[in-house]
């Protein structure tokens, strides 16, 4: 049966695709891997790219479009719907892979990195991001959530003759694919109960008391520990640190932003729209996880002396914090709070990304002394990344990451104020590490050669480090349209 | 823009203003430090013009826009005779650090930024007195936090650098976690009330309307003391202050006791009272019962200090104490108290920090073992320091004898609502809090000022410069407000009763 397709709601996914495409040719025609002349054309046709799917997104908002219906008029269940909770994302995605993008040019000059592999890697698992927030049923959810995965295994894998790359690969990948087959185990049993795919209808017939409910609770939690997998909620952690030090950093970066928020849109959708009524089962299990990944990511970034192992534990950290309106879920509007979250520790955390990308390309070694004295050598680096840790730590003058915060709170208290009370004791424990990094950053240090900023990573400093600022002055332009978004 | 609006915003955005300009200015650091000291003269008299605006009341003096809709975050500033009081104050000592920073400039140089970031913690505690928004002032609230961080790290006592780096952290660290107790607290008022102005939520629990004894009502009032008694700071939660005191270096000592300690106090009053119940045998008593405690322990803990800043920081410990015994018994007379003693205590310590630090550069050290017989090398400083230990221990006359004689008067005349003798009790132990107090400073008096000339460090006396034209100017305001506020206390008392009324209706 022929199917209608909504053109414009595809599109930002599929210029994306067409540009992966586009990029893997030209390179496969034009460029020498070798080549460092020509190492920044991928990075720039991504840029592009990414620029020209911002397009169709920006011309959607406020918009609902659905296509992919089963059926033939209006009220189907539909597959792939671009309303403003997509959009959001959409929004993260594209200024995520924008960015890592621009911070992969960090690593022509040591030619190590494949850049029009890299390049196409990057925009084919930002196009299964696209996809996951835009998905409604299982079956699209777990093949978008998976297209993100398979090219990020390679992309971390991807430095030549790097045996930590290697290991980060296999070990992302070994994760990965665990996660995956317990995901679907889960998405099955919920399938099996219900007779649906479609997230609303599989919420309509669990609402309705749809088959054995021990199957169905069963397959929600299983769902759930395939997707805490994904979102490295503790105890299904272990495997960042190790990935995000042996992967190129804007891997690391990619992962942490992107792919993360591709973990925590399956999460609402699946949670939130499609076992929204099974909310007393799942609420009290994703709170116990939210108190431990962030207690766990904070505790054990205390030790850390390595940046970038640092960055992960923070990382891990954070996902505890978007993971706290989860515990809230059934008052209307919470989790609009993890978005809030989500698309704020976006630009912050890549902010913190893209200087230690810089700083890298002088220091290999990212040992947490090796910033010493940033501010006074290196001033726009240097306030840059301040600015990046106070945000993230959530003090003004980082006023944006002080809000994300408030929104988070401001969801978890009332009905999970002991959560709400954890999180602030975090939030406490995780200013000792981001305050010694900024000690070091304005630490009195001897004079050392100056390095280079590759053009690229330069741009991807000031993009991420504006929007921190813009935001911090005017919060209401990012927060009233993304917590407005879900409603 | 309405000329309220305009005063309001104006009087954060001057010192936010003149701090970045100062923070350019990189050439030169004499020449930031000036831009500094104007930016703070500018501050003080704006601040002298919104407490002039101020007697008109709270309510034709307030300013509201929506600052982040989606969660009714608002942007909105208010000020009365409870604040006007807390907003001058704050913007003199701001000034006074100017002057001192002239006189002694930090030995490891950067003192056009450390003028920006005082500047900026100024800018912040402004920012704080003049918020309605219980978001804004947790912002507010916050702002401060970065610089002194900074001051303390960067600027604090050079012999040792560990100490002060834990100190600035764990500074950093225990108030982070008050502030995010009390964001917490705040999040449940509204999720009660409906919104987060303070003065909605003072008109609905006036009303009855918001049910202070409901369980919801009753954690958000523990919350929000709780963040509040890290910040004022409360036994036993005091444990990051005398650390951060002593090695911060003297405005930044100054700026923390004098203003900083002052948000908690404030906080109490404008955010705490109006969302607490007083009915609830556990929580008010057990709040006046710690802050008697601290009274006490504060008192203990000063005769046995060996070093000056340290001394002076627990002493602040105990007046706090005064400070929040007053708000917890819910009167009127008790908000007075609060913030009269408030004032007086910023005066009062921040001359002592002064002094502190005066006597810290001049000896090379603040060990009470090695300073003797200041009355015979430097007469000048060891007299005024003798006075402001006089107003600090409550001389009748001084500041310093209203606050803790208002506090111990309302603690015996308490709201009805609290169990008499147990307030009884307490004010009983707070007087003998005052005796011990005049008991550690006349120590003090007799070990370091007085004395036989001649023995240690008598051999250097003539080195020793005494109080010269930049300190006068520095402490002079503060020696005046001390003996003008001491005669004349009903400047303070009458519009901060006036104020409370309005505020929390009938209460």
């Amino acid at each position: 049966m022929p199917q209608s397709i909504d053109w414009l709601a595809v599109a930002g996914p599929l210029v994306l695709a067409l540009t992966a495409v586009l990029v893997l040719l030209l390179d496969a025609f034009l460029g020498s891997p070798h080549a460092r002349s020509g190492g920044h054309l991928p990075a720039m046709l991504t840029v592009l790219g990414v620029t020209g799917a911002a397009v169709p997104a920006a011309l959607l908002w406020g918009e609902r479009r659905a296509t992919f219906c089963v059926g033939p008029g209006g009220g189907e269940p539909c597959s792939f719907v671009v309303d403003d909770f997509t959009l959001v994302f959409w929004a993260v995605v594209i200024f995520g892979t924008g960015v890592v993008a621009l911070l992969g040019t960090a690593a022509v000059q040591e030619g190590r990195t494949p850049q029009g592999e890299w390049c196409f890697l990057l925009l084919s698992s930002a196009t299964g991001a696209m996809t996951i927030a835009a998905s409604r049923d299982l079956v699209t959810l777990v093949v978008a959530l998976e297209v993100v995965s398979l090219p990020a295994f390679a992309m971390a894998g991807l430095r030549r003759g790097d045996p930590r790359s290697a290991e980060a690969a296999v070990k992302f990948f070994l994760v990965s694919v665990i996660s995956t087959a317990v995901m679907l185990m889960g998405v099955s049993l919920v399938y099996g109960v219900t007779g649906t795919v479609f997230l609303e209808p599989m919420d309509r017939a669990l609402e309705a008391g749809a088959g054995p409910r021990n199957v169905a609770v069963a397959g929600t939690l299983l769902t759930i520990v395939g997707l805490a997998f994904k979102v490295a909620a503790v105890p299904f952690h272990m495997w960042i640190p190790d990935t995000y030090v042996g992967a190129p950093i804007a891997v690391a970066a990619y992962l942490s932003v992107v792919s993360k928020a591709a973990g925590f849109v399956g999460l609402i959708l699946v949670l939130g729209f499609g076992l929204r009524s099974f909310a007393s089962v799942w609420e009290p299990l994703v709170a116990v996880l939210a108190a431990l990944t962030m207690t766990v990511g904070n505790l054990l970034a205390l030790w850390q002396q390595q940046v970038v192992r640092l960055l992960a534990w923070s990382s891990v950290a954070q996902a505890g914090y978007i993971l706290v309106p989860f515990a809230a879920a059934s008052t209307s509007g919470a989790l609009a709070a993890s978005m809030g979250y989500l698309a704020i520790y976006a630009f912050v955390n890549l902010g913190a990304f893209a200087v230690a990308a810089v700083v890298g390309t002088a220091h290999p070694g990212q040992q947490m002394s090796d910033y010493r004295g940033l501010v006074r050598q290196r001033p726009a680096l240097g306030w840059a990344l301040g600015f990046a840790l106070v945000a993230l730590a959530g003090l003004p003058p980082g006023v944006i990451g002080l809000l994300a915060k408030v929104v988070v709170f401001n969801a978890a208290a009332g009905p999970a104020t002991w959560l709400a009370v954890v999180m602030a004791v975090n939030v406490a424990i995780g200013l000792v590490y981001y305050a010694r990094w900024l000690f070091e950053l304005f630490a009195a240090a001897e004079a050392r050669p100056a390095y280079r900023v590759p053009a690229g990573a330069g741009l991807a400093v000031a993009v991420t480090f504006l929007a921190g600022v813009v935001f911090s002055v005017f919060p209401g332009l990012l927060l009233d349209p993304v917590l407005a978004a879900l409603r | 823009m309405s000329t309220t609006a305009f005063a309001l915003n104006g009087l954060v955005a001057v010192p936010v203003a003149f701090a970045l300009l100062a923070a350019l200015l990189r050439r030169s650091e004499r020449a930031a430090v000036t831009v500094a000291f104007v930016g703070s003269l500018a501050a003080l008299g704006w601040s002298l013009w919104v407490a002039m605006l101020s007697r008109s009341g709270l309510e034709a003096n307030r300013v509201d826009q929506d600052w982040i809709a989606a969660i009714d975050v608002s942007w909105s500033l208010g000020v009365d005779g409870i604040s006007a009081p807390l907003l001058v104050m704050t913007a003199l000592i701001g000034a006074c650090c100017f002057v001192s920073l002239f006189r002694h400039a930090p030995a490891c140089g950067g003192q056009g930024n450390l003028a920006a970031l005082l500047l900026l913690i100024e800018a912040g505690c402004l920012g704080c007195f003049l918020a309605l928004d219980m978001v804004l002032f947790f912002v507010f609230f916050e702002v401060a936090l970065i610089p002194m961080w900074f001051v303390i790290n960067s600027w604090g006592d050079e012999h040792d650098e560990p100490g002060r780096r834990r100190a600035a952290t764990r500074f950093l660290v225990f108030t982070v976690l008050g502030s995010a107790l009390m964001l917490v607290g705040f999040m449940l008022v509204r999720s009660i009330a409906g919104t987060f102005d303070i003065t909605e939520v003072a008109r609905q629990a006036d009303g009855a309307a918001y049910d202070l004894g409901s369980p919801t009502a009753v954690l958000a009032s523990v919350l929000v003391g709780l963040g509040l008694a890290v910040k004022t700071p409360l036994w036993p939660l005091h444990i990051w202050l005398p650390d951060a005191h002593s090695k911060a270096p003297t405005v930044g000592s100054v700026l923390l006791a004098a203003v900083l300690l002052k948000l908690g106090a404030y906080g109490f009053v404008r955010f705490w009272l109006p969302v607490t119940d007083p009915t609830w045998e556990l929580l008010v008593p057990l709040v006046a019962a710690l802050a008697v405690v601290a009274i006490v322990y504060a008192a203990l803990a000063c005769l046995v200090q060996t070093d000056l800043k340290r001394l002076i920081a627990y002493s602040s410990v105990g007046h706090m104490g005064f400070v929040v015994l007053a708000v917890a018994t819910f009167t009127e007379a008790g908000v007075q108290a609060a913030v009269y003693a408030s004032v007086a205590h910023g005066v009062i310590t921040g001359l002592l920090f002064f002094l502190a630090g005066a006597i810290k550069d001049r000896h090379g050290t603040a060990d009470l073992d090695r300073l003797r017989v200041l009355y015979g090398k430097v007469p000048r400083l060891a007299g005024v320091f003798a006075f402001a230990a006089m107003a600090s221990m409550g001389l009748p006359g001084l500041a310093g004898f209203w606050g803790e004689m208002l506090a111990i008067r309302s603690a015996v005349d308490q709201s009805p609502a609290l169990p008499e003798s147990t307030f009884a009790v307490l004010a009983v132990l707070a007087a003998v809090g005052v005796i011990l107090t005049s008991a550690y400073f006349l120590v003090l008096l007799r070990a370091m000022a007085q004395g036989v000339p001649g023995d240690r460090l008598g051999a250097d006396a003539a080195d020793i410069a005494d109080v010269d034209a930049l300190e006068w100017l520095a402490w002079a305001p503060l020696l005046a407000l001390t003996v003008l506020l001491g005669v004349m206390p009903g400047l303070l008392l009458s519009p901060v009763a006036e104020a409370s009324r309005a505020f929390f209706g009938g209460a």
